[in-house]
């Protein structure tokens, strides 16, 4: 451990340059709240470690019906966020559930997203909204759908020197709702999270996102669910067999937290109660 | 000073809690501190077959290593008596300490564990009870014959009683039977295990301790450490919470074994995850209950089965099978009960106290059989209680006599915070006198 | 390889020397003798290490040390004014907010961030706000109580 080199680079170019010149090596550290638990327990021995810090990607913006939102935001700020919590509850709904104050402080979406958790709270709400991920590397820049991010369990398309630089976010419409369940309300990581975005027109569901948090080795958008909802009139036997379907797209697996059997049977009971919510059923 | 009895006082130590400056055991860093870091199996159960730490030994920064042939008195601990400090050959759970490494700091000793050079023969390990005590079962005491605890030699069971068992069952109109189990818990306090070890300016080991119990402890380490007593100073009384954890040696053997041979100040603490990995736990208790009662409530007969999973090592299992015995027919008159108790080994981390020890695993499947009971024969849950509660006079399976028995008073208080009306005949009652519905107790058959 | 680090802690500068792996925990502990913060799991699961940077509680568990350059740490030692305790701690310490004080140190600091913030937080801020602070000696109602206490004004400065 003792030959670790430090990094605090205060402009993209230089941090890019430093995570292709060391490549595996490197460790990218934001808040640290995923990677310092990695460190204190041996489990990683970096030869360098890029702050990504001081690059200055702390912002939440509106920019042309859009929200541009800096990777290095931390999940406090997102959470104080006007413009998030106006435009994006589910967001904060998300955040506020996702670990405690002081992981907050200091915890980033970027990191939230990279880190590529299936657990990931942040990412089932970024994804029934259609969000893009800016990704910056030594030869430039590249915009890529969220969904096509994830690779596997904390696998991504990110090549050597590329991070995150900005989450995209369009203003879409409809009703969203978001809900998790874990071992205890704080601080714990979810068992199964749901999030959705539904566009009704009357009783008609004219468009619809369905998206699941640690039931696959990714999080997971749910076409299959989401097609059964286009174009159909919504009420309690579709929401049943929309959940049904969301679920049969999913791979749980056994683990302390829960059994697959668990998160089958809790992942379909959220994804019922957060359809009928965003679509103000009542049920 | 009876002014003070009902009042709340704030501790006495309270100020140093509240402003950090008392000093746990990891808040000890001494000039020229080394620390210790340590090789656990990574298996459940098998042979060490080749051990070399020369390549730890080398690390630079690196001031030695310790393993079995380092322990200076007796290479064995618990209070069964039966756990090495490093484990010479056979490993018995995953997590059992092998051999350890002591550096000028963490980072360096767990250089060195990393370069340890070891081969272990894997062999197939068994966590069930009743599997381990199937005639074929792997043995996790490689040189006896079954996995059951010893308590005298050929005494595998502890029997209690009080009366004749199937006299009781003779009289009775209903029999109940029911299998009760609780699982495994880990105290998780705060404070990991720590300990730091120096010796002292008159050449004594002193060893800051997070220990709850330093007098079971002292003994134990004085043997493992080929000291008489009086050459250990012993320091604790700070606890970063026990809970029943903190009762067995976790830390300060590896600490003063390092110290003894290095001659310098040591820590060795363990990380959270070892602690809830591989210190010992609340084991599982599994109880069988057969219960004799009169059609009109009374309970005249308790048979009672137990198991306890007692883990790779002994500790204070057969003891805690023994006390379990003792409270698992609960407050209640039953004038004849036999309780068969047995310890069973498992390839997993060692049981050990933990609060309320032994206690409420056999009150909470007591509890679970009286409503098993009140289902099946349609007595009232309360006055199923109220009629057996103990009543001062009363003996209980051990044979002590009861005395200020406060049952039916709890009960009652219970029943009036949760809103529940109890009937005039039960209100009626109380702890000194006899139920109407009571007979005499059989003869004590000593 | 170490680096310089320079920050201020309960009101000094300190200037010392940092390893890129050492968190702000081991620093504070090991190098600066500064023992308040606890190691309870050193992966931000406990609340016992939680400091303030620049008045925000963070675990200093999970901070790596040189990242607090130029920034504003507060622990536990700082919060007594001499032996003038701070209303948090003498309602702690009054109330009996804990039992073995091993999560004291934690607490205490989330507390002062949350009325720092909201000097009048419901029962229900309250308890969000402390759900990552372990006792698993169940101090937790006290706990609550003493927070109530200071933001009610009955332990004043």
């Amino acid at each position: 451990m003792k030959d670790v080199r430090y990094f605090a680079p205060t402009e993209m170019a230089e941090a890019t340059q430093l995570l292709a010149r060391y490549g595996d090596g490197a460790a990218v550290l934001a808040g640290g709240t995923d990677l310092v638990p990695q460190l204190n327990y041996y489990e990683r021995h970096p030869e360098a470690i890029v702050f990504i810090g001081n690059l200055n990607l702390g912002y939440v913006k509106e920019d042309d019906s859009k929200l541009v939102i800096g990777a290095g935001t931390t999940l406090a700020e997102l959470l104080a966020s006007d413009l998030v919590v106006a435009h994006f509850g589910i967001l904060a709904d998300a955040i506020s559930e996702l670990g405690t104050v002081a992981i907050r402080t200091t915890a980033t979406i970027g990191g939230n997203i990279a880190n590529a958790s299936p657990a990931a709270d942040t990412v089932p709400p970024l994804l029934v909204m259609d969000a893009d991920l800016v990704l910056v590397g030594p030869d430039g820049e590249r915009t890529v759908a969220l969904q096509d991010f994830f690779t596997g369990p904390g696998e991504t398309i990110l090549d050597t020197g590329e991070l995150i630089s900005e989450i995209h976010v369009p203003l879409l419409n409809g009703g969203t709702s978001f809900k998790k369940v874990g071992m205890r309300k704080a601080q714990s990581c979810a068992i199964a999270a749901v999030a959705v975005r539904i566009e009704m027109d009357g009783d008609t569901c004219t468009d619809a996102r369905v998206a699941l948090g640690s039931m696959a080795p990714t999080p997971l958008r749910c076409t299959t669910a989401e097609d059964l909802l286009k174009g159909e009139t919504l009420d309690a036997d579709l929401v049943a067999r929309c959940a049904e379907a969301a679920v049969g797209q999913t791979k749980p697996i056994d683990d302390q937290r829960a059994s697959a059997w668990y998160r089958i049977k809790a992942g379909k009971a959220l994804i019922a109660k957060a359809l009928s919510e965003a679509a103000g059923l009542g049920m | 000073m009876t002014e003070y009895v009902g009042m709340s006082m704030p501790r006495y130590d309270g100020v140093g809690q509240a402003t950090g400056r008392t000093k746990y055991v990891d808040d000890f860093v001494l000039p020229g501190m080394v620390y210790v870091k340590v090789l656990r199996s990574p298996v459940h159960k098998g042979v060490i077959r080749h051990l070399d730490l020369s390549a730890a030994e080398n690390t630079p920064g690196v001031v030695g290593v310790l393993s079995a042939e380092d322990v200076p008195g007796v290479n064995l601990y618990g209070a069964g008596g039966d756990q090495p400090v490093f484990t010479p050959e056979h490993i018995r759970y995953k997590g059992e300490l092998i051999a350890a490494v002591v550096g000028v700091d963490e980072d360096t000793a767990m250089e060195g564990v990393e370069k340890i050079d070891i081969q272990i023969e894997e062999q197939t390990p068994v966590f069930d009870m009743f599997e381990a005590m199937k005639p074929d079962a792997p043995l996790v005491r490689p040189d006896s014959e079954s996995n059951l605890w010893e308590y005298e030699p050929g005494q595998t069971t502890r029997v209690m009683y009080i009366g004749d068992v199937e006299e009781g069952f003779a009289q009775a109109e209903h029999i109940v039977e029911g299998r009760y189990q609780t699982g495994e818990q880990d105290h998780a306090p705060l404070e990991p295990h720590a300990s730091v070890a120096y010796l002292d300016e008159a050449e004594r080991l002193a060893i800051h301790t997070v220990s709850q119990c330093l007098y079971f402890q002292l003994g134990q380490l004085a043997a493992i450490f080929g000291l008489p007593m009086s050459k250990i100073r012993y320091i604790g009384g700070t606890v970063g919470g026990g809970f029943g954890g903190k009762n067995h040696i976790h830390a300060d053997h590896v600490a003063g074994i390092a110290a003894l041979k290095f001659g310098r100040p040591v820590k060795y603490r363990e990380t959270r995850r070892e602690d809830l990995q591989y210190s010992t736990k609340r084991g599982v208790f599994i109880l069988d209950y057969k219960t004799g009662v009169r059609d009109d409530g009374t309970l005249v007969a308790n048979h009672i089965k137990l198991w306890h999973d007692s883990g790779a090592y002994g500790g204070f299992s057969p003891y805690g099978g023994e006390k379990c015995s003792m409270f698992a027919s609960g407050p209640y008159h039953i004038p004849n009960i036999r309780t068969e108790a047995q310890t069973i080994l498992t390839n997993k981390a060692g049981s050990s106290s933990m609060r309320g020890f032994t206690i409420m695993n056999g009150q909470f499947p007591m509890e679970m059989q009286l409503h098993k009971i009140a289902e099946e024969t349609g007595i009232d849950p309360w006055e199923l209680r109220f009629i057996n509660a103990w009543r001062d006079g009363d003996k209980g399976v051990s044979r002590y006599t009861v005395r200020g028995a406060g049952a039916i008073e709890a009960m009652k208080k219970a029943a009036d915070l949760a809103g529940i009306e109890l009937p005039e005949h039960l209100l009626a009652m109380d702890s000194r006198t006899p139920p109407p519905q009571r007979g005499e107790a059989a003869d004590v058959v000593d | 390889m170490k680096e310089t680090l320079s920050f201020v802690l309960n009101g000094s500068p300190v200037d010392v020397l940092a390893a890129p792996t050492e968190t702000l925990l081991d620093l504070l502990r090991e190098q600066l003798g500064v023992t308040g913060p606890k190691r309870g799991c050193d992966e931000g699961d406990c609340g016992t290490c939680t400091v303030l940077l620049d008045g925000q509680p963070v675990r200093s568990c999970l901070t790596i040390a040189l990242t607090v350059a130029g920034k504003e740490i507060t622990t536990v030692e700082g919060l007594a004014d001499g032996r003038k305790l701070h209303p948090l701690q003498k309602a702690f310490h009054e109330r009996g907010a804990f039992q073995c004080g091993f999560c004291t140190p934690g607490m205490l600091m989330s507390a002062k961030a949350l009325l720092d913030g909201n000097p009048n937080p419901t029962r229900r801020e309250i308890v969000d706000h402390m759900s990552g602070n372990l006792c698993r000696c169940g101090s937790y109602e006290e706990v609550i109580e003493a927070i109530q206490a200071v933001a009610n004004g009955e332990y004043k400065e």
